[in-house]
């Protein structure tokens, strides 16, 4: 495991309008993500944190304006550092008051051309993404099997046709999917879920990217397929070393694949540190959201404690009108009489608990500590 | 570059009171305000024309006069190619298809609603029975079908509107049975008959007047535009009403060799009628659809 | 096994289904020509006066057999009577001239073809790629303006449209379109075969509607799961979005609005002398000439429902999950 950077964002604001709702949803609360070469991170939350719409924004792939209003992207490949939001500053204007974003001015049309310019180079080629619902994420005109094939002829050396088919064929093999000869011919509709699924990473990883996000990859699947997939990107992470980053909802699906993990609440990361930590027993400095995440798991051991699976109280705040202050103050049981003022009028920064462990809690910050 | 507002503050929000205005655009509310001041023109124009109440006699001939402009010695839009009073008779045109159009109206939105509701309620073989139905209405040209049943009846505009009315019933069908369909997705009948509804109180009250009354009212609006193409069409092509009636379609046909001349307004005349008219029915549709149907 | 084999087998199975799919289109078709020929003679039936007796199968029957016993299986038997007169190309002789009814229409038919296939051709190059520019540009100025304007077009009466052509045309290029659109030599003048298809294709009164209809149908496929995915992969967006954005929903509306464009043929072609069949139709209906008209409707029937075949067979070979379904 290197420590060189592979992809880091940093204050990542993104709203998308929400007709439904009437307004515009803060996704992305000054979200910062440091991936590093070679390391695998999870990125874990209920819906609606904003985790996916994260990298969907790093990955120029929202379709809903405004999209990203600040921050800055880089993505390190082996030739150096490119920002995946070029002059971002230019296209758009904001309005601020009282701290927070008001109004906002985007060149959609002018943003998402020069996005999609430097994106050509990146899509696939260096960061492949897989996606929740495999079997809606492929084309259904077309076989699962000349999908992969087109990846394979836009990314790699191969031009000739009948190679590309048999290298997809070696593809379908390495995901372990039975007769792959016989499942290059399916539809999507005719494919199971998980062998969908399957397909989907071997699309990914036929044009050999660097980086591979895989979002939201179990959910909708069969609890038993559910581990065999986690095992297969186990296994093909490290047989291909890759840096992964795996979004989830479901804690057992992050445990088992991370190295680092960041928890995600109401647009923003609340905690950032080394898996081992977070989900250790032993450490004490967590945030009261992560402490309830990983009480509310369904495991035995939860459950004895108090006889009922405990779960966290209350809701998650609105994502148009976001309160002000810490976004977890009204659920959190954790609160003190000395961080409480606090709490509620600002919402924390990172503080440092650990070696490479941040959390984002009025708890941690030096003046609690000694109060 | 587009503004948008991301933090309103709270007390501009009064959701109740805004509820239709907010979901609406300004767009939407235009086309709903030119399309319903043009139901009420048309309105208040076949009630002019029904009791006469005319600025001149529309078949009155000033040879004086022949083809003046608008403003001309009170004729608000100028004359005929005959000296006849061009506004009086485009109010009177009114009367050609404004009662026939009702009652196309009429058939199209209870046909269509039987066989949409059969077909959504029952499903299965009635269902396919109905589409067949439907079907087999749109298979023939409207124009084609109106043509025949003229050469083997008679032009009469009542005949013409009950062709009209039945061939636009599969389209009312279609729409009200893909509501009913949407809300048995929603469980919504499910639930009613769980609770005990008799079947003609689900279907009269819960569904159509409930659910589907926008669909039927924008449907009307649609139909009527039908109905005043189908009918101008008609008399443009000699089958409708006749001169020295005045129907905008004979209008147009009548006036067309004196537009060749070069008197381009005694054709252009009915023709912007038409054109005015008809758009404002499209419009209201258009807009009454976008603010009650069209799920955001 | 090997390649080519698994490929035979799959691609064997799937014909298969294929077939077994556009057999019950070219079915359901058939049942609805069916019930078009029951719904005109329904209409023939009840008219007044003798519309059969123009018929080889000479029968006189009309309103009086209602008296005559066992009066269903009369009908049965004099509807399937004139059924296989039809079918064997019988349509009578026209009142007006006399001649057997299906050749004339038949020939008059292709030049209404080739009128309709043109002006729609036109009714797309305009509703397209509004369409498809709406779609893309969520909201803009161009979007509501063409919006507004395709609702005037199609607002506009197509009949005083095609008299303003012809005065245009007379006025400022001192050509005057209306002498017949065939030469001598029995091809056709192009020159003047241009206007009568521009204006169809202009007052149709479908652009708006196609608009709509295509805008709509890009959005939703753009907005697609698959789409996204082809993006990050670095593919070629359209190439993945055409099928379902393009094809299908113009195959869909053309097909749906083939009995407009017959409609308004049947003006377009009076206005500018077109020899088609709108415009037999028109005189026909001027004439009483029922032979002719009933000729012509059933004609008309069996152009729609072959477009829609088309528009059936398109969808089927398109889409994989068609052939699949069991509805």
């Amino acid at each position: 495991m290197s420590s060189n950077p592979h992809l880091i964002i940093k204050d990542l604001h993104t709203y998308f309008h929400s007709p439904s709702r009437q307004g515009f949803v803060h996704a992305c609360n000054g979200v910062s993500l440091d991936i590093m070469r070679g390391e695998t991170l999870g990125i874990v939350g209920e819906s609606g944190s904003g985790k996916s719409i994260t990298m969907l924004s790093s990955m120029g792939l929202l379709n809903v304006g405004p999209g990203v209003v600040s921050g800055s992207c880089e993505f390190h490949s082996r030739n150096g550092a490119i920002s995946l939001f070029p002059d971002l500053n230019s296209h758009v204007q904001l309005t601020h008051e009282n701290g927070q974003i008001v109004q906002v001015k985007k060149d959609l049309q002018s943003w998402q051309k020069k996005t999609r310019h430097i994106m050509r180079d990146i899509w696939s080629k260096e960061i492949a993404m897989i996606f929740q619902n495999p079997r809606q994420a492929f084309n259904p005109f077309q076989t699962v099997g000349d999908q992969i094939r087109e990846s394979i002829m836009l990314h790699t050396n191969i031009t000739n046709k009948k190679e590309a088919k048999e290298k997809a064929y070696y593809w379908l093999e390495k995901v372990k999917i039975d007769s792959p000869k016989l499942r290059y011919e399916n539809y999507p509709y005719g494919m199971s879920g998980g062998m969908c699924q399957r397909a989907m990473v071997a699309m990914a990883l036929a044009s050999q990217p660097s980086l591979l996000i895989a979002d939201e990859p179990t959910t909708g699947l069969d609890a038993t397929i559910q581990s065999k997939i986690v095992d297969l990107l186990f296994e093909l992470k490290e047989s291909l070393q890759l840096t992964l980053v795996i979004i989830s909802h479901d804690i057992s699906v992050i445990s088992r694949l991370s190295d680092k993990i960041a928890v995600m609440y109401a647009g923003n990361v609340i905690e950032h540190g080394k898996a081992d930590e977070i989900l250790g027993e032993s450490f004490s400095k967590r945030h009261p959201y992560t402490r309830s995440l990983l009480g509310s798991v369904p495991s035995r051991s939860n459950v004895t404690r108090t006889g009922r699976l405990p779960s966290i109280r209350g809701e998650v705040p609105d994502a148009v009108n976001t309160p002000q202050g810490c976004r977890f103050y009204d659920r959190c049981d954790a609160k003190t009489p000395a961080v409480e003022a606090r709490c509620s009028q600002k919402n924390p920064n990172f503080s440092q608990v650990a070696a490479e462990h941040q959390c984002r809690c009025w708890l941690y910050t030096p003046e609690a500590e000694h109060a | 570059m587009k503004t948008k507002y991301l933090h309103k503050p709270l007390s501009q929000t009064n959701a109740k009171s805004r509820s239709f205005f907010k979901k609406a655009s300004t767009r939407d509310l235009l086309y709903i305000g030119y399309g319903s001041l043009v139901v009420l023109l048309v309105l208040l124009s076949y009630l002019a024309g029904a009791f006469s109440w005319l600025p001149h006699d529309p078949d009155e001939m000033n040879l004086d006069l022949m083809m003046a402009d608008p403003f001309v010695a009170g004729h608000l839009l100028g004359t005929d190619f005959m000296g006849r009073d061009l506004f009086s008779r485009l109010v009177l045109g009114i009367q050609a298809y404004f009662i026939p159009g009702l009652m196309a109206i009429v058939i199209a939105l209870s046909l269509g609603t039987f066989l949409g509701v059969l077909a959504g309620y029952e499903g299965g073989k009635v269902d396919r029975a109905a589409t067949y139905i439907n079907n087999l209405l749109d298979s023939i040209p409207r124009m084609v079908l109106i043509l025949l049943v003229v050469a083997l009846f008679k032009p009469d505009v009542y005949y013409i509107m009950f062709v009209v009315g039945v061939t636009a019933a599969p389209v009312v069908a279609l729409q009200i049975k893909n509501k009913i369909i949407y809300l048995k997705q929603k469980n919504f009948i499910e639930s009613a008959i769980a609770i005990g509804l008799p079947k003609p109180t689900i279907i009269f009250k819960h569904i159509l007047w409930h659910n589907c009354r926008s669909i039927l009212i924008i449907q009307a609006s649609l139909c009527m535009a039908e109905a005043i193409l189908i009918e101008t069409s008609l008399s443009y092509l000699g089958f409708g009403v006749q001169e020295p009636i005045p129907s905008w379609g004979n209008m147009v046909q009548a006036g067309a060799n004196y537009l060749m001349q070069g008197h381009l307004w005694p054709s252009t005349a009915p023709a912007l009628a038409i054109l005015f008219t008809i758009l404002g029915f499209y419009l209201l549709a258009d807009g009454l659809n976008k603010v009650l149907e069209e799920k955001q | 096994m090997d390649n080519s084999n698994v490929k035979l087998n799959v691609m064997k199975a799937r014909t298969t289904k294929v077939v077994l799919a556009l057999s019950k289109e070219l079915s359901m078709t058939l049942a609805l020509l069916f019930g078009v020929s029951v719904l005109v003679y329904t209409l023939l039936y009840f008219s007044p006066g003798d519309p059969f007796s123009s018929f080889s199968s000479g029968e006189t029957l009309g309103t009086d057999a209602a008296e005559s016993t066992g009066e269903k299986s009369v009908w049965v038997t004099h509807y399937l009577h004139w059924l296989s007169s039809i079918i064997t190309g019988d349509f009578g002789t026209s009142i007006r001239s006399g001649e057997p009814v299906l050749p004339a229409v038949l020939q008059v038919t292709l030049n209404t073809l080739n009128l309709m296939f043109f002006a729609i051709l036109i009714t797309l190059a305009i509703a397209l790629p509004i369409g498809i520019i709406n779609a893309l540009r969520n909201a803009s100025v161009f979007s509501s303006a063409s919006t507004l304007v395709a609702y005037v077009m199609s607002s506009l009466p197509v009949f005083w449209l095609g008299y303003i052509a012809v005065y245009i045309s007379t006025k400022y290029f001192e050509y005057f379109p209306l002498s017949s659109s065939f030469s001598d030599s029995g091809g056709i003048d192009w020159l003047k075969f241009f206007f009568p298809v521009v204006v169809l294709g202009l007052g149709s009164g479908l652009i708006s509607e196609i608009i709509r209809f295509v805008r709509m149908e890009v959005a939703r496929v753009m907005d697609e799961e698959y789409i996204r995915t082809a993006r990050a992969k670095g593919a070629s967006v359209w190439l993945h979005a055409y099928k379902e954005a393009l094809v299908l929903p113009v195959s869909e509306i053309v097909a749906s609005k083939i009995p407009f464009f017959l409609g308004g043929a049947i003006i377009v072609e009076q206005i500018f002398n077109w020899q088609g069949v709108g415009r037999m139709a028109w005189q026909a209906a001027q004439d009483r000439d029922f032979p002719v008209i009933l000729c012509i409707t059933l004609v008309a029937a069996l152009i729609v429902r072959g477009g829609s075949l088309l528009q059936r067979v398109i969808y089927i070979l398109i889409n994989p999950r068609a052939s699949q379904e069991n509805k």
